[in-house]
């Protein structure tokens, strides 16, 4: 485990308003319609590498195999949401240099109150509500980077990015029912965690 | 920390989740709704799980690959270099084999022209013995060694008118020899392949080293 990262920019990437069309000039071999979408998730697919991996090297690493995976699988893309279809190749991407390392499940992510602040966006319509929603980010993120791994990956997977219980179970080799309890323990030990920022929380 | 009577915590998480056998459990919902503490509990769990979900993305911290290369196949690219890597060391060795078999056999006529320098003489000195009898008795053909006819002192002299148009034509004889043996003596040299295949040997050997240096790649 090596560095720290804040979120840069406070949102979801959102699909593109001609999305549909990218990917189909994508998946037909258009090479610069393949890097607009790369480009435009990259946030998303290193947001999730980085949850998983805890190191931006690592993480930067596992997204640019993903992006290599989707290229030759854009041809088979048959439809669904693009980004969770991108998502699942960075998981596996990302579950794939885990496993690699054989890392030890309780191996903690580094602290991301080392990094700089993560500063307000300048667009939000109400600035003191996006600096509170900023501060519960940040302090989700510590929380999360303290979990053991094999709870942070189903939290991160399950929680962060909407996969259902299958999807993690599948990816992670591990029983249906082992990974409900790895995300009801996850999720008990994120609320001790953030016991003293729970106002942030309750809204 | 569990209080008797109360649900366990992972209950309320899975009911937090709208897992189907957690909404559907009477007595939780029962507990739920006279217990406060557990009702609470239920509430900073789902509002976990909500702010878990909007977590927003992260910008890499340096410019990423997007595409990935086209023009060069690095899997073809290794797979060159490998079979490069592979047939340089028997290719070396064959080559430095057919080279020395080839220097070897360059060598040896010439070694053989050394040898046969003394043979040479004793073998016509033989020749022209046989080939005396048959010519009325002339042991001294021309410009063959003097020692021989003083040798013979006076047996040969009387001889020697008798046989002058032997001589001639021994001496005319011995001027095809000595071609052919000049013919004999030039073939090796000229006509062997051996030269040929030590200029096969070290040419093998320089293009197995020029193959590894083209397709083997080099660390940077």
């Amino acid at each position: 485990m090596a560095d720290s990262q804040q979120p840069s920019s406070g949102t979801r990437t959102q699909p593109l308003p001609d999305e549909a069309a990218v990917i189909a000039r994508a998946g037909a071999g258009d090479r610069t319609a393949f890097t607009q979408l790369m480009e435009h998730y990259q946030s998303a697919c290193y947001g999730l590498a980085w949850r998983l991996l805890g190191d931006r090297d690592q993480a930067a690493d596992a997204t640019q195999d993903a992006f290599i995976h989707a290229y030759r699988a854009m041809a088979s893309y048959r439809g669904g949401i693009f980004r969770s279809w991108l998502l699942r190749i960075t998981a596996n991407a990302s579950y794939d240099i885990l496993r690699r390392q054989q890392r030890r499940p309780t191996s903690p992510l580094p602290d991301p109150e080392e990094g700089a602040p993560e500063l307000p966006d300048r667009f939000a319509v109400n600035p003191l509500a996006e600096a509170t929603r900023s501060e519960m980010y940040k302090h989700l993120e510590v929380a999360l980077a303290k979990l053991p791994e094999d709870q942070r990956t189903a939290i991160v997977l399950c929680d962060v990015y909407g996969m259902d219980y299958n999807e993690v179970a599948a990816m992670t080799q591990s029983a249906l029912g082992t990974v409900k309890s790895r995300i009801h323990r996850g999720r008990l030990r994120l609320r001790e965690l953030l016991t003293e920022h729970r106002e942030l929380f309750i809204r | 920390m569990l209080i008797p009577n109360h649900p366990d915590p992972e209950r309320l998480s899975a009911l937090a989740s709208g897992e189907t056998d957690a909404t559907a459990d009477v007595s939780l919902s029962e507990h739920l709704s006279s217990c406060d503490s557990c009702t609470d509990l239920l509430d900073e769990l789902g509002a976990i799980r909500m702010s878990l979900a909007e977590l927003p993305d992260i910008a890499p911290h340096r410019p990423l690959r997007l595409l990935p290369e086209a023009p060069a196949d690095p899997a073809a690219v290794d797979r060159l270099g490998g079979w490069a890597r592979r047939v340089f060391a028997p290719v070396l060795t064959a080559g430095a084999a057919l080279a020395m078999v080839g220097l070897i056999g360059t060598a040896s006529p010439a070694l053989d022209d050394l040898a046969a320098g003394g043979q040479d003489a004793s073998t016509l000195e033989t020749d022209d013995r046989l080939a005396a009898p048959d010519a009325s008795g002339a042991l001294a053909p021309a410009g063959e060694g003097e020692g021989f006819t003083a040798d013979q002192g006076e047996t040969a002299v009387p001889l020697q008118s008798d046989t002058d148009g032997e001589t001639t034509a021994l001496g005319g004889d011995d001027g095809g020899t000595d071609q052919q043996r000049e013919a004999l003596r030039e073939t090796p040299a000229d006509r062997s392949p051996w030269p040929m295949v030590l200029f096969g040997g070290v040419a093998l050997m320089v293009a197995a080293a020029l193959m590894r240096w083209i397709l083997v790649p080099r660390a940077a």
